[in-house]
């Protein structure tokens, strides 16, 4: 076990972990952040991703140690943001949730993509959305939150 | 408040907290004093199992085996059959099969344990396909003669038709295993408390469950509660196969007394769960001298492993499938239901059908080419009509569609000015196929079997609770049941709950399964609240219940499988073009155009993202989703190697509907979740073939596969 | 439970390097995957982890006298929108995994995993890349195939860490890359094929082929190479048969869980003529 400190949220925190673990398990056990989902540990379906510095990772891959003086954002700090809702607004206007084990994480992914580039084509929200498994929708309504999401979110992104 | 027309969106009352990451699954909820479990299964194929050497215990960690079983429950999974043990008895039939449940506090330490047991076998010869457990190679290994069902289905004089024949066409084609691959994996957490037995599951039938552990526990079925959670897609995988992780875990958890918690890894999810059924046709068909259709015979396999689980119900599915939207003379059909040492096939949305349709659309399709003749004209010759007989010699009472959406499909997709464009073996094709799926169980089940109940209540509020037992796992019940109560008692939807059942408060309203959901229970909840509606002002608290009423003219006979298998089908057209590429193989999906008759759209976003949620899962069938068994186990058991398809791999759809009211389905709808499934498979296939100019015979069509065809 | 280390700079990377021999996990993307466990519990790795992911010093890519340097800790994400990179590398690094991994995966790790479906090795075979390895002794520099010596095997001391990866300058007027995956994106590598050439007055001035996934290592050949050089459009179309000929002797693929070994060959061969073909078209 070691300290590790971080930025989690916003907040700095620090705690006693072990660095080989998964941050997927340090949030969702440790530390209660249940929008963080684990659907396959091997870094294949995108379900567990947060944002590490700003940009998005599979938190099933990450070694706690190697988050040390990282800021971490998960979908628990940006649901009640301007980016967030918007994201989940335009999400549930387009049908984009079924199942909704993917949405967290294809949420993630779409936030960091109109971070990034606010008026993405369809070919980059593909690409974007590239690592995000979904087995419930097909993508399209998925993809066309995201178009939504940029159209509306003029200002925010 | 409804004042639009039900088929108007809505959105859906799920979605927000879904994709807020508010939504509690499984995994994600808390249990004081939670404890772990693994199943320790058995890896070999077919094995006796001569020793099991355990470490030392300690305090607190439990290795539970069929001794545990409690006096007077027996080491078997009540499912349509018996066959399937809780624990293996002496012998592990196919890999994977569970031997005990290892359960404590501590994950490391219960991995630490899991690597120190040791299990000695003495193998036994094991077989895997179709053809060697038909010929019996390793003697019995379940079933009769290694059948569970040996079904024939005859349609008009086969012999006298084939005696008319001018020419035989015969064909072999097969489907593959397919893995459900829900991105939430399998898990449950059973307590006992005070007597009781809870299990909290991801799963689809609570009430199936319940039957599955009663006799394990040799306790009232009173006694064990089942409770859903939020359930993170199925499609059939989470329909019995949560009977096998629930049977050994109760058993655990009487002994233990701690809630246990089983969720599968992601890999364990793969190597260790039930599929779809690998299928076999085998199909002669005489045709008259003008290339007319005048007798055919089919031979149906498919491989449901080691135990029966719900394989004949498949089965019969299958063999109904085999003709689906035609009207077709002469017809014999002969399934079988094959036991292998593979690991148990069972229900996978579609439950056979995309099998028979694959089978018969792409026999169609080979006929057609043979002929020098479009598949998809050819297939109209035969297209049934209301009041034309089924290959269960039941009548089709649905008005068929099918040339209209065919029309619609046909000029969405620029059909025919792309077939004149793409020649045979251009490289580029367009292919098509048409579907239907029965809606609902097959035959009289509902009536027989079933006997769906469902209760609504008012409270003194106003608000009103639809109890019923079928579950939300994306599909939109949780919407659409709802939706279906506020326009008829003309009250918000937000007045209306529909909760995750729980089988100590909920009437058994059947399982979500079938398609059967939105039309016959849904049927339930627009009668439940006409009644409700009436009584409301009779009392501050109303409670109406309501019972399954058969249609009318609906007749079948489950001995024989003779009458009308299914009281109205949904139908479908999918159209795909595509692109070989001459270097690689590889194909692109240049477009996808469905159009399909659901009767009434409950709510059209969500039948739209059920059909793309379908037609994609169908695709990937269809050309990625290649999962070989090797050396008896699944051979891509990672989803490094398991492919489903990603954003990228198909184009944005064109989906439209026709309407088409049923008049037993709520506002007229009827059931669609399998059906969208059905038939994009065969129309992806259909385009490979017309784009490489030969016949494909089994899917996925993978570009190895196309390589192998354009060499040959 | 396994040790690991969190070194505040390189120097003291290579300390404990020398020391404990630990092992290094860069984004963690292959180590994490392959010693994953149970969820809830570590990843079982079998010996000491030292994290190198953070290390400033490993982080810098940009041009040198000898070519573009592209430190060990450079995401593949970086690389993608490194616009100083060659195309083909920028290709290859672009179809790899998907967005997020490639937020967290290194080229460095890509080479150092030595899989015979790692996409950016057979670019960087091509590319004629080079690789630092520094011990606290000093640094070394060893072409990519030299370093890589077989399926997971390379050619990496206990007491080293790969500190840079070097491409050499080249203009190419011909680059062709081509992964051939198993699904259109997030997939791993069926084959693999990088082609690039360079022409002048007519004639092939610089060729390089190389083929990933075809072979327990990556499939390129001097050899083959050298009788390109020179030729005009009507040599190389009188030696396309030959040429194909020669990589047919060459490439030994296998069957496994992703393709076969009879695809894996045709499509190599399909690819190698269709790059030749169009450059006999265009010389
Ligand atoms: C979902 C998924 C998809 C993937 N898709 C692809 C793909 O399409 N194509 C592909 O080629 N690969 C793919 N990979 C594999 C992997 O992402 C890449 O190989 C990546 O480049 C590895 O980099 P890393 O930094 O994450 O490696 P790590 O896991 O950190 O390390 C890999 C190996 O390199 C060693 N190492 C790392 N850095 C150094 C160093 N500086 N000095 C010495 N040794 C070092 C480690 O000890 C280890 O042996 C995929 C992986 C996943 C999980
Ligand atoms: S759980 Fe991390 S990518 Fe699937
Ligand atoms: S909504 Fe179910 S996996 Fe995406």
């Amino acid at each position: 076990m070691s300290t590790i400190t971080f930025r989690l949220n916003e907040k700095n925190i620090s705690l006693e972990a072990d660095p080989a673990s998964r941050l997927l398990d340090l949030l969702r056990e440790d530390l209660g952040l249940s929008a963080v989902k684990e659907g396959c540990g091997e870094g294949e379906c995108g379900a567990c991703s947060v944002l590490k510095d700003g940009v998005l990772v599979n938190s099933c891959m990450v070694p706690v140690g190697t988050i040390e003086h990282c800021s971490i954002e998960t979908l628990e700090g940006l649901r009640e943001t301007d980016e967030g809702r918007c994201i989940i607004e335009a999400f549930a206007d387009t049908g984009a949730v079924q199942c909704g084990f993917c949405t967290p994480g294809m949420v993630m992914a779409s936030i960091a993509l109109l971070r990034s580039n606010a008026r993405p084509t369809l070919e980059e929200i593909k690409v974007a959305l590239s690592g995000n498994l979904c087995r419930c929708t097909g993508y399209d309504m998925i993809i066309k939150g995201v178009q939504l999401a940029a159209e509306r979110g003029d200002g925010i992104w | 408040m409804m004042t639009k027309k039900i088929s108007d969106s809505i959105r859906r009352v799920d979605a927000v907290d879904k994709a807020g990451g508010y939504t509690q699954y499984i995994s994600d909820m808390s249990f004081d004093e939670l404890h772990y479990g693994r199943l320790v299964r058995g890896l070999r194929s077919h094995a006796r199992i001569t020793h099991i050497d355990l470490p030392a215990l300690p305090d607190g960690y439990y290795f539970i085996t069929k001794d545990h079983i409690p006096e007077g429950g027996k080491n078997e999974i009540q499912q349509i059959g018996t066959d399937w043990p809780v624990f293996a008895d002496d012998e592990v039939t196919f890999y994977g099969e569970t031997i005990g449940i290892l359960v404590g506090p501590d994950r490391e330490k219960v991995l630490e344990i899991e690597r120190s047991i040791s299990i000695e076998y003495e193998k036994l010869e094991a077989v895997f396909t179709i053809d060697d457990g038909l010929a019996m190679k390793t003697g019995l290994i379940n079933g009769t003669n290694n059948t569970y069902a040996d079904y024939h289905l005859n349609k008009g004089d086969v012999d006298a038709g084939f005696a008319r024949a001018d020419q035989i066409i015969e064909d072999e084609i097969t489907t593959g295993f397919q893995e459900h691959l829900y991105m939430e994996p399998q898990g449950m957490v059973a307590q006992y408390v005070d007597g009781d037995y809870i299990i909290t599951a991801s799963c689809q039938c609570p009430f199936y469950l319940r039957k599955a552990v009663a006799n394990v526990l040799n306790t009232d079925k009173e006694h064990i509660i089942v409770r859903q959670a939020v359930t993170g897609g199925a499609f059939g995988g989470k329909e019995h196969f949560p009977d096998i992780i629930a049977a050994p875990l109760v058993v655990a958890a009487r002994v233990v007394g701690k809630p246990i918690q089983v969720v599968f890894d992601r890999k364990d999810d793969i190597s260790f769960t039930a599929k779809r059924h690998p299928s076999r046709g085998i199909f002669r068909t005489g045709l008259d001298k003008e290339g007319n259709i005048v007798a055919m015979d089919v031979d149906v396999t498919i491989n449901a492993g080691a135990y029966m689980s719900c394989s004949n119900i498949v089965l019969q599915r299958a063999i109904f499938s085999i003709n689906s939207v035609y009207d077709i003379p002469n017809v014999h059909v002969r399934g079988r239901s094959v036991a292998t040492n593979a690991f148990p096939s069972d229900a996978f949305r579609g439950f056979g059908a995309p099998q028979g349709i694959f089978l018969a659309e792409m026999h169609l399709s080979h006929i057609a080419s043979h002929l020098g003749i479009d598949p998809a004209s050819y297939k109209q010759r035969y297209f049934i009509s209301k009041g034309d007989t089924t290959i269960t010699n039941g009548l089709m009472h649905d008005e068929v569609k099918l040339p209209l959406m065919l029309e619609k499909a046909a000029e969405a997709s620029d059909l025919y000015e792309k077939q004149r464009l793409y020649a045979t073996g251009s490289g580029k094709g367009m292919g098509v196929s048409f579907y239907n799926h029965g809606a609902g169980f097959t035959g009289n089940g509902e009536k027989e079997i079933i006997k769906a109940r469902l209760r609504m209540k008012k409270h003194r509020n106003g608000h009103v609770d639809i109890l019923l037992s079928n579950v939300e796992m994306g599909q939109g019940l949780q919407t659409t049941f709802p939706k279906i109560a506020a326009a008829i008692l003309e009250i918000p939807m937000e007045d209306i709950s529909c909760d995750n059942p729980d089988t100590s408060i909920v009437p058994d309203s059947g399982p979500t399964v079938a398609s059967r959901s939105l039309m016959v229970v849904g049927k339930l909840v627009e009668r439940a609240s006409q009644q409700l509606k009436e009584r409301w002002d009779e009392s501050p608290e109303v409670e109406v219940e309501v019972k399954y009423i058969h249609p009318e003219g609906c007749q079948w006979d489950q001995e024989t499988l003779q009458g009308d298998a299914y009281p109205t089908y949904g139908w479908g057209v999918c159209i795909v073009e595509v692109e070989v590429d001459p270097a690689t193989a590889e194909v692109e999906t240049k477009g996808i155009w469905t159009v399909h008759d659901v009767g009434i759209a409950i709510d059209e976003m969500i039948v739209h993202g059920q059909v793309n949620g379908g037609v994609i899962q169908s695709l990937g069938y269809g050309s990625l989703e290649k999962l070989e068994y090797k050396d008896g186990r699944f051979y891509q058991n990672t989803l490094a190697d398991y492919m489903i398809p990603t954003s990228m791999d198909f184009p944005m759809m064109s989906s439209q509907l026709v309407d088409n009211p049923y008049e037993n389905g709520p506002f007229g709808a009827k059931g669609l979740g399998e059906l969208v499934f059905d038939g994009a498979s065969a129309a992806f296939a259909d385009a490979v073939q017309q784009a490489i100019g030969k016949n494909i015979n089994r899917i996925p069509v993978t570009p190895e596969y196309i390589m192998e065809v354009m060499n040959s | 439970m396994v040790k690991t280390y969190r070194p505040e700079n390189l120097q003291e990377a290579l300390r404990i390097r020398r020391e404990t021999h630990a092992v290094p996990l860069a984004g963690g993307t292959d180590l994490m995957v392959r010693y994953r466990s149970w969820a809830g519990t570590l990843p079982k790795f079998p010996w000491p982890v030292l994290f190198i992911n953070h290390l400033t010093e490993l982080k810098t890519m940009g041009l040198r006298e000898d070519g573009l340097h592209i430190g060990a800790g450079v995401t593949l994400s970086e690389i993608e929108r490194e616009m100083e990179a060659p195309q083909a590398l920028r290709a290859a690094v672009s179809e790899m995994a998907a967005p997020a991994l490639r937020n967290l995966g290194t080229l460095a790790g890509n080479i150092c995993n030595a899989s015979p479906a790692g996409d950016a090795v057979c670019v960087l075979y091509a590319l004629d890349a080079q690789v630092v390895l520094t011990s606290l002794s000093g640094a070394r520099t060893v072409s990519v195939m030299d370093f890589i010596t077989g399926p997971g095997r390379k050619d990496l001391n206990d007491d080293e860490l790969m500190t840079d990866i070097i491409i050499p300058h080249a203009n190419f007027s011909h680059v062709s890359y081509r992964k051939v995956g198993t699904r259109k994106a997030n997939a791993l590598s069926k084959m693999s094929f990088c082609a690039l050439a360079k022409t002048k007055l007519g004639r092939i001035d610089d060729v390089r082929i190389a083929f990933g996934a075809v072979g327990p290592t990556v499939v390129r050949s001097w050899e083959t190479e050298k009788k390109l050089l020179g030729m005009d459009a009507d040599d190389l179309k009188d030696h396309l048969s030959a040429i194909h000929d020669d990589y047919d002797a060459m490439i030994h693929p296998i069957d496994d869980q992703r393709s076969t070994a009879v695809y894996r060959k045709q499509v190599s061969l399909n690819l190698l003529d269709q790059f030749l073909q169009n450059l006999v078209k265009e010389l």
